[in-house]
């Protein structure tokens, strides 16, 4: 039993973390050639119009479900909604975020254009802590708007007018994954900017920018979108009871921020927070990296159900950052 | 250029100092080695390299330039990566405190008034001169010590700007700016351009450096198989010494120590009360306080001093293996863990000291200020108090390099490791 614990304490989490990433990128991009179709309410961004997809993303489900009259929300009706949310629950909270660094297709194609950056030695650019700050609200108003347009779609707000049906879905249509998943299976139909009407034009237009800016945008900073995945809020709001976890012991921290360098959605309080014990922020994506370059016994530590899966230790630390130096000699 | 230095005064004041301080390495050395039985094998190396000072030799740097340093926050692997020899030149001398006393005031540190002595009269540790002196700006002391140096040494001084706080993101994006400058300096001033490949392996070496010294610092939370004196005078020799070679020597005595532990070979009573060495940085030949801490039945079994723990524990990571991100993370990791009382607030410190006297299982602290160090006699008031609310036993100790005090601490240390000893019930 130590010897698996020391042998996945030691291990390459990246490069597992990497090949993982294929296979359900395959899975959840091709999937639906095999006929695969895993639910309807996976927290991560498996796109259906993508028509191969071998699942799809709760936030679709979600916004067609409330796209219903107050009255039919109160009737059973409305239990759907609480069943299709409960199997999304479900899902989330057996993995976490680790949904976003393992399994999300969207995630994983981020993590290429890195890699691809990376090959041709362009540096990448981080935000200043302040920016930052801001730009982490960005993916709540997503959320709040996600979750508003489609009721006031299908009912009256107030008295005021119902809004046109062709803001819907809200999200979805101003959401790059929309533009950019159906490229893969070679359908480019979601390029099209729809001038039908104003909303449809406004939304279309704000899509295809979407999908420019997030190639641009990841091209120079990892994990671009992620930071204002709506997905991402939503989850982070289950977050605290989810069974996959990381912990910290700050009294083993040193500071030295090695973490926090590596982390590449930018978390500072995985560095400088000492007193949590539940470190997963809102933008962690539990790729672990930071566990990887953490070299206290135990200071940073995934658990499932309070059952330890991987530590940082010292001499996974050296494994995996000391000691390859072909330059010095053994004795 | 140096009007102080073509005199019969200064030929014969170097002459004296060297006797002097040849002198001195001979008796701590003694005292060191023989006043120990069974000190492990693997010291040898460490014993001999520091014998040469003796017979005015040098630390062979191979014919590669030389850089000295002045403080622990400076990226040695920068200089490594620019083919250079690093080497931190602060001193322990009390022989070169005595030539520093008469160019800086009274009440000024021993170690600050050691080394500029040393500087003055070239009597640097390894066989070149250094082509510049990177000086950290951290206490007030070491940041005068370079102008003041100005005309007492013909080597230049490069103060490296260390913010004075070390928790704000903008005490973090200064101090990488800092360092990245200071990368072209380097590449300036040795002539050699640090690339990536360079720069990698550097980090590497200093990163094996690491691990050894880890390996070293963990055995020690055990039963003693070491003592402490042994192993400052081992970090001691990482200021200067080629870092491979260092490196291989501290394998060889981390094997012999684990043997040593496997076998229950232990260096002394295995119940003898364990330290905590604390505070101003016991610098080799000046083993004043370690030596007679050890003599006295006391077991120093770690040390949390700018010279030892502080200089390698902590270690780099690195995302992208590119000079964008290799340089900034070295910054980082010279700056962020780093526990020097020159940085307010300096809460890291007393944590760090928490848990190394929970690791370490300590039964007593001893905590040592130089004359004049004031950064670290402020902070021991609030080091004390917050042992005091722990029920962990503390010594201040003031002292400097002098070995008039002697006797006088000899008996404070005395009472307190009798004490200690009452503990922990021998």
């Amino acid at each position: 039993m130590n010897k698996i614990k020391t042998y996945i304490d030691n291990a390459n989490v990246s490069r597992f973390r990497f090949w993982v990433q294929l296979v359900t990128f395959i899975l959840f991009v091709y999937g639906g050639y095999w006929g695969i179709s895993i639910s309807q309410n996976l927290p991560i961004f498996a796109c259906p119009y993508d028509h191969a997809t071998g699942g799809t993303c709760y936030l679709i489900s979600l916004q067609h479900q409330l796209h219903i009259t107050w009255a039919n929300l109160f009737s059973w009706r409305g239990v759907a909604i609480l069943t299709s949310f409960g199997t999304f629950l479900i899902f989330f909270l057996v993995l976490n975020k680790a949904w976003c660094g393992f399994v999300c297709p969207v995630g994983t194609l981020q993590d290429w254009i890195t890699k691809l950056r990376k090959s041709l030695g362009i540096r990448f650019s981080r935000y200043e802590d302040s920016t930052f700050k801001y730009l982490k609200v960005i993916k709540y108003i997503f959320l709040l708007w996600l979750l508003i347009v489609p009721l006031a779609i299908a009912n009256s707000f107030f008295g005021l007018p119902q809004m046109s049906h062709d803001w819907f879905p809200p999200f979805c249509t101003i959401c790059p994954t929309r533009v950019i998943m159906p490229l893969f299976t070679g359908d480019v139909s979601q390029l099209i900017i729809d001038f039908s009407s104003t909303p449809s034009l406004i939304m279309t237009t704000l899509g295809v920018l979407a999908a420019g800016l997030f190639l641009t945008g990841s091209f120079v900073k990892k994990r671009f979108f992620c930071l204002f995945c709506p997905m991402s809020a939503l989850q982070y709001l289950f977050s605290k009871i989810a069974f996959l976890r990381l912990n910290k012991d700050g009294n083993k921290c040193t500071k030295c921020g090695n973490c926090y360098r590596v982390c590449d959605v930018g978390i500072k309080e995985i560095a400088d927070d000492i007193t949590s014990k539940n470190i997963v922020k809102d933008d962690c994506m539990l790729c672990l990296k930071c566990v990887e370059a953490c070299p206290e016994d135990r200071c940073l530590e995934v658990t499932f159900l309070k059952f330890p899966i991987i530590s940082a230790t010292e001499e996974g630390f050296f494994k995996r950052y000391g000691t390859d130096n072909k330059e010095l000699k053994d004795e | 250029m140096n009007k102080n230095k073509n005199t019969d005064r200064y030929e014969r004041m170097k002459k004296t100092s060297s006797v002097h301080m040849a002198m001195e390495i001979k008796k701590t050395l003694k005292e060191t080695i023989e006043d120990f039985p069974n000190n492990p094998e693997g010291m040898d190396y460490f014993y001999k390299l520091v014998s040469i000072f003796t017979e005015e030799k040098k630390i062979n740097t191979n014919g590669k330039k030389v850089i000295a340093t002045t403080c622990v926050q400076v990226p040695t692997e920068l200089i490594l990566a620019a083919d250079a020899h690093p080497f931190r030149m602060c001193s322990g001398a009390y022989s070169t405190d005595q030539i520093g006393s008469e160019y800086l005031p009274a009440k000024t540190c021993p170690l600050v008034k050691s080394t500029l002595g040393m500087m003055h009269l070239d009597f640097y540790q390894v066989d070149k001169k250094p082509l510049a002196v990177i000086n950290p700006t951290t206490c007030d002391q070491k940041r005068k010590l370079g102008e003041i140096s100005r005309d007492l040494v013909d080597v230049p001084h490069y103060p490296l700007e260390l913010p004075p706080t070390k928790d704000t993101e903008e005490a973090r994006i200064y101090w990488q700016k800092v360092v990245k400058r200071f990368t072209k300096y380097i590449e300036q001033i040795t002539g050699n351009k640090i690339t990536r490949q360079k720069l990698k392996n550097s980090i590497r070496k200093v990163s094996r450096a690491q691990q050894e010294y880890r390996k070293f610092y963990t055995l020690r939370k055990g039963k003693p198989v070491i003592w402490g004196k042994d192993s400052i005078l081992i970090t001691n020799t990482y200021f200067y010494d080629d870092i491979e070679r260092w490196t291989l020597s501290m394998k060889k005595l981390n094997k012999e120590l684990e043997r040593k532990v496997k076998n229950k070979e232990y260096i002394t009573n295995a119940r003898s009360p364990r330290i905590l060495l604390t505070g101003s940085p016991s610098i080799f030949p000046n083993l004043k306080i370690p030596l007679l801490i050890e003599s006295l039945g006391g077991v120093i079994v770690a040390e949390e001093f700018c010279s030892t723990s502080r200089m390698l524990y902590d270690t780099v990571a690195v995302d992208e293996w590119f000079m964008y991100d290799m340089v900034p993370a070295l910054a980082d990791r010279y700056l962020k863990p780093c526990t020097c009382p020159n940085f307010t607030p300096n809460k890291d410190r007393e944590r760090r000291l928490l848990e190394m006297i929970k690791d370490f299982s300590i039964d007593g602290v001893i905590y040592q200020t130089f004359a004049g160090c004031q950064l670290y006699d402020m902070e021991s008031r609030n080091i004390s108090k917050l042992f005091e609310k722990n029920g962990t036993q503390m010594l201040l100790i003031e002292t400097d390099y002098s070995p008039e005090d002697h006797g006088q601490i000899s008996t404070r240390l005395e009472a307190f490791i009798e004490s200690l000893k009452t503990r922990t019930h021998i």
